[in-house]
């Protein structure tokens, strides 16, 4: 148990624990309501910028920097116990969800008037918190439990604080996720029955990858298996034609809720998609291709065609959020498009980082608007930037971010996404897909003109009325600047994030872009282009040196000379023990470790397996005496 | 300092400026313009002290700044800056247009309440510009393609309150994102097809013998029809003359559109004869229809776009020759000279109080020296008077056409350099002769030397001997032989062989003289025509007097009409239909139909909740999921 794995944890209790503190929000005075949801909120985003500086050189168990497990959560027997930490893709991912937390946090408090201000925070805390879980569990069922346990509190959110038609708006939401939770539920049952999560092989990501790639899983049952998560997880993230409940739980939810779920809790199946499917389920992706190339593009081209003639502004960024998750789905899918080349997956990774800051500032910026001119329909309004010329400044940045300009972090992952499609077949759907750029930049263009630029139009406010608008406020500039810096920061340097998606891609996903290489076959003789193919699939088998700053525990972790495992239970030594290369069996261990005479039992646990072990059978030999990894957690019962 | 730390400071600088300005004297009515002039100095500075470096016979320095990669995708790993000829020619003009054009908008918006915007908005594009210029990939290119495209918005939208700027300044992003969207589908097939886009390895490739592709060279010469507002991307830069003037003069006039014509002079080695042929046929109608059409506006920016339109026309036909040099000497030129024209609009339009009605001026020669001097040599260079700048490239383009044996293609160019003589003469005629016609033209008077210095700079010194570095076969060399003429030695490098080598077939073809007297006949007979055609008592423009019917088709209005016909009633009505399918469709008949036994079984189970709920439920909800957390959290903590 390392402070950077503490960290994780106390940055995921910590909105938890401050909502609890909410049950109690009647005998609480109204500041200090305020001061604990903010703790809730800031907590995390410093946590997560920690962890972030100190990723690079932590400890890693299989990719995992700052583990942590407790099989007292769950049932280790069954493969399933609770696992923490965070790899290369789900750290940046995690820093957005804190950033965007934050700044859906602040926005929540800033707000005034709301009734049953306690529940309202504890509401948006236990999503926050849910989250934040979501992106920091490494077992299958955990990551799942987090996403329910964030989705319930948009639906109370809706019910209790939401807009126009509140009610039926949160019957569909929930009947269309529910639906998709159910259907990827079922795919993730089937993966666990298959064999995945059984025996050996932990329900975890890297689990799961493993218990595949050895087979364990059927080959038709692959792409089955893949169509569950494809199209459950698809519903979740508004997969075309699964979209209709976004726009309108995003235009009725309060704005806090919409930022969280549009920014972060939507990220959720691809995060599954990229982090499950493509890890472990390769050749699922490889069938489903097709499919997801057919249906991104109906986000891109139909849902775009939609965006544009919203009237709406807050129904413009919800659609404008359901159109943009189709590159990232497309980013997805050209891993198995160009034969096992991870960059779509890595720019799929930073367009979900940008995607998420962006549209969370579209909703911040769009309630300031609205705030200003009462209400959400741009015709009637025009010329703001007269008077709040600072909040014009700010929806031109979010707009320019949200439709891709250099310099904002999702041109980075757009540029990525669209040129590892170049392999795609027939090669017009391309054109068809890079026309998201046009499309964007009318509605966001539009959408600008029409709120800022030109006169007041005088339907929304009257000539009074405008003279007294004023600009930006204080509380809402802050979690304005705090989303736009993150933006500009990973838009101007990249590396920022991509260093550590890559590492994690070359080493979490060699395996699966060696199986569809192999799959890929034949290279079409016309393209030249097979350098790039070949380039991208050569499985880099040691770990990319990503740690400059302190030179040899690189060197560490690729020779593995010494290795560190815990042990408790029944034993008369327990503890760390340090072991080096040869020492580290799991027999040696029981020796140094003086196990108790009655014991019988002993199990090891580790990122991607579960194993029980007879003592006896150990010591007569019955059993292959077992090597150990570093971090495995040994407890003999 | 060496020539990777200035290659650095060149890109860098104005980064900086723009962010500061920005952030930090937003509203300040000094700092901010000296910040952006100072920048802009900095950056000619070193510009020249980077090019008075170079070995003229080598003239190459590059540098890298840290950059990402991806999986496969490593092109921009590191971030590479380079110069080659090309890079060197375009760079000496573009640092040396803009800083003067910098030092006229600190006159020409003495006046306006957002100079704090306007200056950054300037940096922004400086360092946009500049990076496509020290790009050395086609990636690289994009990102910077990107960003002048963004700050050329923010600049024409400067007057945001007026909706036609409102208007304009989208159309232009959305017209050049259009290109783009060929232009990066080009370069990913490049990258593709080749594996790498970087400019000297893709050379290399073509040299030794790898295959160019039409659709590739048809693809990225979208990026250029976009950017360069050729046919059938055209219809933004007139409307982009809402930008203050002197934005028209560095953006719309001198830099940002002539990238587009550098660019494909730099992939030249790519195009098939296919995409030249069909470069050749868009431009040289572009040159013939934009040199006609600046006669039937009275707006006087509008009448210099449809200018520029023409002289990009120039350019690209050139290209289109085979003529790259050629193409890339026109850019040059024609930014000093077009550049002094716009300068000049701005002086007399900020001494007419904004009046930019041409048939509102009149009798400006003697109120306005200085500009009319300099407007006067930058017309004569513009029309190509022998061994004026004009001269040197403009007819060059024409013999070379004359000599492909091209005669359409000739045609079309005679048509256009005759319309750059009447538009030119009627400018002229219009606003400099004969008494004032408005009552801006009544008071105005000459502009202060913020804004005459860079007219005397540009129009009368470099719009008058820009070319002759060309002037015999070595030029006018001085300082050791670092400079030539006006150029910096290795900024001329880039043209030098091309011109000579077409001036020699043309002598050897027996043409010189011949094509020497045709310019002269245009220029007599064009410029004599229009001054005594257009010379008014009343102001009206003659031509609309005389012939409405006439005019009217030089207005030119026919494919804004036809593209806000597709955008009404094609588009919007489309996308209208879509998502009225969508809420008949996919909202009413998916949602209520096929899945109606989930809402009937959950949706009432949803609202046992909402009715008996009264918050309780919800609170339950809550408490109860902190408590599984906190509990898997303690453990875990006590594990």
């Amino acid at each position: 148990m390392n402070c950077g794995s503490s960290l994780l944890q106390v940055a995921v209790a910590a909105p938890l624990v401050a909502a609890l503190v909410m049950v109690f929000s009647k005998w609480l005075p109204c500041a200090a309501k305020k001061a604990v949801a903010g703790v809730g909120f800031v907590v995390p985003a410093l946590a997560a910028l920690a962890l972030c500086c100190a990723f690079p050189c932590a400890e890693k168990l299989g990719g995992y920097a700052f583990y942590s497990s407790c099989e007292t959560i769950g049932v280790p027997s069954l493969g399933i116990w609770l696992q923490f930490g965070l790899n290369g893709i789900s750290l940046p991912l995690f820093l957005m969800a804190t950033i965007v937390g934050l700044a859906a946090g602040l926005r929540a408090i800033a707000t005034k008037g709301v009734a049953q201000s306690g529940l309202y925070y504890a509401v948006t805390l236990v999503m926050f918190g849910g989250v934040l879980g979501v992106f920091s569990a490494i077992d299958v069922f955990s990551f799942y439990i987090f996403h329910e346990f964030a989705l319930i509190p948009t639906f109370v959110a809706i019910l209790l604080w939401g807009g126009y038609a509140r009610k039926t708006t949160a019957i569909t939401m929930v009947i269309y996720l529910t639906l998709g939770a159910m259907v990827s539920l079922a795919g993730l049952f089937a993966l666990y029955f298959a064999g995945a999560g059984a025996g050996e092989y932990g329900f975890s990501f890297l689990g799961v990858a493993q218990a595949v790639a050895d087979g364990i899983v059927l080959d038709g049952n692959v792409s089955v298996i893949f169509a569950l998560l494809l199209f459950g997880f698809g519903i979740l993230v508004s997969l075309f034609p699964f979209y209709s409940w976004a726009p309108d739980t995003y235009s009725v939810a309060p704005t806090p809720i919409s930022m969280l779920h549009a920014g972060v809790l939507k990220k959720f199946g691809l995060y599954g998609l990229i982090q499950l499917g493509a890890l472990a389920l390769p050749l699922g992706l490889a069938d489903w291709q097709n499919w997801i190339i057919w249906l991104a593009l109906g986000n891109i081209v139909l849902i775009g065609l939609i965006t544009m003639v919203q009237k709406d502004l807050k129904q413009m960024v919800s659609y404008s959020s359901v159109m943009h998750m189709g590159p990232i789905f497309l980013g997805i899918a050209a891993f198995a498009i160009s034969g096992g080349d991870t960059a779509g997956l890595g720019g799929a990774v930073v367009l979900m980082f940008a995607h998420g800051l962006s549209v969370a500032l579209l909703f911040h910026l769009g309630q300031s608007v609205y705030d200003r001119t009462g209400t959400y329909d741009m015709t009637k309004m025009g010329g703001l930037t007269a008077k709040a010329p600072v909040l014009a400044a700010f929806f031109v940045a979010a707009t320019m971010a949200s439709i891709g300009l250099p310099g904002f972090a999702n041109f980075w992952g757009e540029l990525t996404i669209f040129t590892s499609l170049a392999q795609i077949q027939p090669t017009w759907l391309l054109g068809a897909i890079v026309l998201s750029i046009v499309i964007s930049a009318i509605y966001g263009l539009r959408a600008v003109a029409k709120i800022f630029y030109g006169k007041n139009t005088g339907a929304a406010l009257s000539d009074e009325a405008f003279e007294n608008v004023s600009d930006i406020t204080a509380a809402e500039r802050v979690p304005a600047i705090v989303l736009f810096a993150a933006l500009v920061a990973v838009g101007f340097v990249p590396s920022l994030i991509t260093k550590n998606i890559d590492a994690t891609l070359k080493t979490d996903f060699a395996p699966a872009a060696k199986v569809l290489c192999a799959d890929c076959g034949v290279v079409p003789a016309e393209t030249d282009g097979d350098a790039i193919i070949l380039e991208g699939s050569i499985p880099v088998e040691v770990p990319a040196d990503n740690c400059e700053a302190c030179g040899g525990n690189a060197d560490q972790v690729v020779l593995a000379k010494n290795i560190t495992v815990s042990v408790d239970g029944a034993v008369g030594n327990p503890g760390d023990f340090v072991l080096s290369g040869d020492d580290a069996t799991l027999l040696k261990v029981l020796e140094q470790a003086e196990v108790d005479e009655e014991a019988t039992f002993v199990v090891v646990l580790r990122v991607r397996a579960r194993i029980p072990v007879d003592i006896e059978e150990l010591r007569n030999g019955d059993v292959e005496d077992i090597p150990l990894e570093d971090g495995d957690k040994i407890s003999v019962e | 300092m060496d020539n990777e730390t200035l290659l650095r400071v060149i890109l860098l600088t104005p980064l900086v400026a723009a962010v500061v300005s920005a952030f930090f004297f937003r509203r300040s009515r000094v700092v901010a313009p000296a910040i952006s002039v100072t920048a802009a100095g900095v950056i000619l500075f070193a510009s020249l002290a980077l090019l008075l470096g170079l070995d003229p016979a080598n003239p190459t320095a590059s540098a890298t700044l840290p950059g990402f990669a991806l999986g496969g995708f490593t092109e921009l790993e590191t971030i590479g800056l380079s110069v080659d000829k090309n890079g060197a020619a375009m760079l000496f003009v573009v640092t040396f247009v803009a800083f003067w054009i910098h030092v006229f908008s600190v006159g020409y918006m003495d006046d306006d309440k957002a100079r704090g915007r306007f200056f950054a908005g300037l940096s922004v594009f400086m360092f946009s510009i500049l990076g496509i210029i020290l790009a050395n990939n086609l990636f690289m290119t994009f990102i910077f393609w990107e960003l002048v495209g963004f700050s050329s918005y923010m600049l024409i939208a400067h007057y945001w309150d007026t909706d036609y700027a409102a208007m304009a300044s989208k159309k232009a992003f959305i017209a050049n994102r259009v290109g783009d969207l060929g232009f990066l589908v080009g370069i990913i097939l490049c990258y593709a097809q080749y594996g790498t886009t970087n400019f000297a390895e893709l050379e290399v490739l073509i040299k030794s013998g790898e295959m160019t592709f039409t659709s590739i060279g048809l693809l990225l010469m979208c990026g250029f029809l976009g950017k360069s507002a050729q046919f059938p991307l055209h219809v933004w830069l007139t409307d982009a003359m809402a930008g203050p003037t002197p934005v028209s003069a560095l953006i719309h006039a001198a830099t940002m559109v002539a990238a587009g014509v550098f660019f494909m002079v730099r992939i030249f080695f790519l195009l098939t004869p296919d995409v030249l042929t069909t470069m050749l046929w868009l431009c040289a109608g572009m040159a013939a229809l934009g040199g006609l059409c600046a006669l039937g506006q009275t707006d006087i920016k509008k009448s210099l776009a449809y200018s520029t339109l023409s002289h990009l026309g120039f350019m690209g036909a050139a290209i289109g020759l085979g003529l790259p040099e050629i193409a890339l000497l026109h850019m040059a030129m024609h930014a000093f000279f077009k550049a002094t024209l716009f300068l000049c609009s701005g002086s007399i339009i900020h001494a007419c109080h904004h009046e930019q009605d041409m048939t509102k001026m009149g009798g400006l020669l003697k109120k306005m020296p200085i500009t009319a001097a300099a407007f006067v040599v930058a017309g004569l260079s513009i029309c190509a008077f022998p061994w004026m700048a004009g001269w040197y490239s403009k007819d060059m383009i024409l013999s070379g056409a004359y000599l492909a044996g091209n005669i359409p293609a000739f045609v079309a160019l005679v048509i256009a350099a005759i319309g750059t003589t009447l538009y030119t003469g009627r400018m002229f005629a219009m606003v400099f002769l004969g008494k004032a016609h408005g009552h801006g033209a009544e008071h105005a008077k000459e502009s202060s030397a913020w804004m005459t210095l860079p007219l005397i700079v540009l129009g009368v010194i470099f719009s008058l001997g820009a070319g002759w570095f060309l002037a015999g076969t070595n030029g006018i060399s001085w300082l050791g032989g670092k400079m030539n003429a006006l150029f910096p030695t290795v900024a001329t490098e880039a043209f030098a062989h091309g011109y000579h080598d077409l001036h020699d077939k043309l002598a050897a073809a027996g043409l010189v003289a011949p094509m020497f007297i045709l310019g002269v006949v245009i220029l007599v007979v064009g410029l004599g025509l229009a001054v005594v055609f257009y010379r008014t008592a009343t102001g009206e423009d003659k031509l609309r007097e005389h012939s409405p019917t006439l005019y009217k088709a030089l207005e030119y209005r026919y494919m804004d009409t036809l593209y806000a016909w597709y955008i009404e009633k094609v588009q919007q009505r489309f996308a209208m239909l879509v998502a009225m399918l969508d809420t008949a469709l996919v909202n009413m008949l998916a949602m209520r139909g096929v899945v109606a036994g989930v809402p009937a079984i959950l949706g009432s189970v949803s609202r046992r909740f909402i009715q008996n709920g009264n918050g309780s439920v919800t609170v339950f909800w809550i408490a109860f999921g902190a408590l599984a957390v906190a509990a898997a959290l303690v453990s875990g903590v006590l594990s």
